[in-house]
């Protein structure tokens, strides 16, 4: 199984869409963002890191499932099914595929700031962002998963852009959540992307997350895990 | 000729010898996609060793079939076994290599990245360089796999499919949409890997590719298996051979009753029989000497194949011809 994900992962970082919309995406927009007009104070400048770290995790995550939707349409997963590897090594093999990929855009975005941008923070607050952001990222491989066992190779594309530009710009991850108005801002905090970046967020503000993230998190946490069981499910028939 | 003759031999002693025995055995297998009965009742016995040949028009029902033998597809009704197991554990044991149809290459990885992955998931592969110049391909290796043409995609399939070393390897529709001579480099390549004792089932709607590479050709028509034996038991089903002469004159009388004899048309002043006994026919015309212009073909597969599969599909499936008796 430790050969398939590396097989994968090589596929992955050699796509060059991957890279671009997954790693160099969020770390142009942060540059942009954080520096344009009159730059931005220091809150903000660690905030959108921290946010745009998310994004680019969000983004790869979703891209695992585009990456399912591919192998499925070219017959290579039911190729794997007459390997001698178990469909629940191939199943396990991908998501940790996913966990690997969101690996580059939160280092990426956290590096930039950190050198670019001049964010400090004391060491082991990097180290528990990351690992944080690097957790939270789960429901977005999930709801990846869930798409690309689901749809087409082309609809989960589409799909996936959707869910990325609608939950990230919903959830406060481009823009603070202060210019938003009242009815969208409460609305923010239900998105699980808006509570992804909290995770961060309150570790950069020195505490700890709050139970409400965890909890609203968690929640999403089972809401795309069983939308990825149930496509699997009705793809494993197919495939 | 000899050594299909042998091949037919072993593989009838094998089949009295149990379902254990054989590499694949389907019992009455069935498999329905909606009002479609894509498999209707098929019973087959590949020994092990045996290279079949799987043979019917699109839409015969080949993939389907493949894909119950595969555990890809679980059948309705019947039951399907692969040396003696569910196809699930053979795959699981690693036993079982395919080239499946429809499939194309895995985009961003190189054909050595490609095979030595899958040669990693079985429990004895034979090694990657191996398995690469088995299949025509050592010179790839390094190629990314999505940047090969057809014929080169195409063998670095069978290289998936081989490079496990299984005992039994199923390759569907391997040389379509290959051109001529990527068709007899890929067939060069098969028997290469034949000789080594494999069991292969390979379809096809070549008949001549069938015919050339199998010891045994099963033809497949509805769902159902219509015929099964070697071309040369198929040919003879259709009719046998075909004897043409010039009457010079001569009425076309009596010629019906002619030893092996099995139909008779005059066209102008030539007569052509249709004989499953060419050499007695042709003694028998000798002592007419009704020899003028004698010529003697065999009956094309392409007749024996269409008379075998131009059965209705209404037909019961205990109209299978039985080759053995022709």
């Amino acid at each position: 199984m430790l050969d398939y994900l590396r097989l994968e992962v090589r596929r992955t970082l050699r796509d060059a869409g991957f890279v671009i919309g997954g790693v160099v995406m969020p770390v142009v927009m942060y540059l942009l963002f954080t520096n344009l007009g009159d730059g931005a104070d220091n809150e903000w400048r660690t905030a959108s890191m921290i946010g745009m770290a998310a994004y680019g995790a969000m983004g790869s995550a979703l891209n695992t499932g585009g990456g399912v939707a591919e192998d499925r349409s070219i017959g290579w997963l039911r190729q794997l099914r007459i390997t001698p590897m178990s469909p629940r090594q191939v199943v396990t093999g991908r998501a940790l595929t996913g966990a690997v990929t969101v690996l580059p855009a939160i280092v990426a975005v956290l590096v930039a700031g950190g050198l670019v941008n001049g964010v400090r923070l004391d060491a082991w607050k990097w180290a528990v962002i990351a690992l944080l952001l690097w957790l939270g990222s789960i429901p977005f491989t999930l709801l990846g998963l869930g798409n690309g066992y689901r749809l087409t190779a082309q609809a989960t594309g589409v799909m996936n852009m959707v869910c990325n530009l609608t939950l990230a710009m919903v959830g406060g991850l481009w823009f603070p959540l202060s210019l938003f108005p009242g009815w969208l801002r409460s609305l923010s905090s239900y998105t699980p992307t808006n509570r992804f970046a909290q995770l961060g967020t309150s570790v950069a503000d020195g505490h700890a997350p709050a139970l409400g993230a965890v909890l609203v998190l968690t929640g999403w946490l089972l809401a795309f895990g069983s939308y990825a069981v149930v496509s699997y499910r009705r793809t494993a028939r197919t495939v | 000729m000899a050594d299909t003759t042998e091949t037919a031999e072993t593989a009838a002693e094998a089949t009295a010898g149990g379902a254990a025995d054989q590499a694949v055995s389907f019992a009455g297998a069935v498999k329905a996609f909606g009002a479609v009965r894509a498999v209707d009742g098929v019973d087959l016995e590949i020994a092990r060793g045996e290279t079949v040949a799987l043979l019917g028009r699109n839409g015969a029902g080949k993939s389907s079939t493949i894909s119950l033998l595969l555990g890809l597809n679980e059948p309705d009704e019947g039951v399907v076994r692969l040396f003696g197991g569910t196809p699930e554990e053979a795959v699981r044991a690693g036993r079982v290599g395919a080239m499946l149809q429809d499939s194309r290459p895995v985009p961003r990885v190189t054909v050595g990245e490609l095979v030595a992955f899958v040669a990693g998931t079985y429990p004895a592969p034979m090694p990657v360089a191996e398995a690469l110049e088995l299949a025509g391909i050592a010179e790839l290796a390094g190629r990314r796999v999505d940047r090969l043409s057809g014929g080169q995609t195409q063998r670095v399939r069978f290289a998936v499919a081989l490079v496990g070393n299984p005992a039994l390897i199923v390759l569907d529709e391997p040389t379509a949409a290959l051109d001529v001579e990527a068709r007899y480099a890929f067939w060069d390549s098969m028997r290469a890997f034949t000789r080594r004792g494999h069991t292969v089932l390979f379809s096809t709607h070549y008949l001549e590719e069938a015919d050339a590479n199998a010891d045994r050709i099963v033809v497949i028509d509805h769902g159902r298996i219509v015929a099964d034996g070697t071309g040369e038991q198929l040919k003879r089903a259709a009719g046998g051979s075909l004897v043409a002469f010039d009457l010079a004159g001569a009425g076309p009388d009596g010629l019906a009753d002619l030893p092996g004899v099995v139909s008779v048309e005059v066209r102008g002043d030539r007569a052509r029989l249709r004989s499953d006994d060419s050499d007695a026919t042709v003694i028998a015309l000798a002592e007419r000497g009704a020899i003028r212009a004698l010529e003697v073909a065999p009956a094309s597969l392409d007749d024996a194949f269409l008379a075998l599969t131009s059965t209705p599909a209404s037909t019961p499936a205990a109209s299978r011809t039985s080759l053995e008796t022709v």
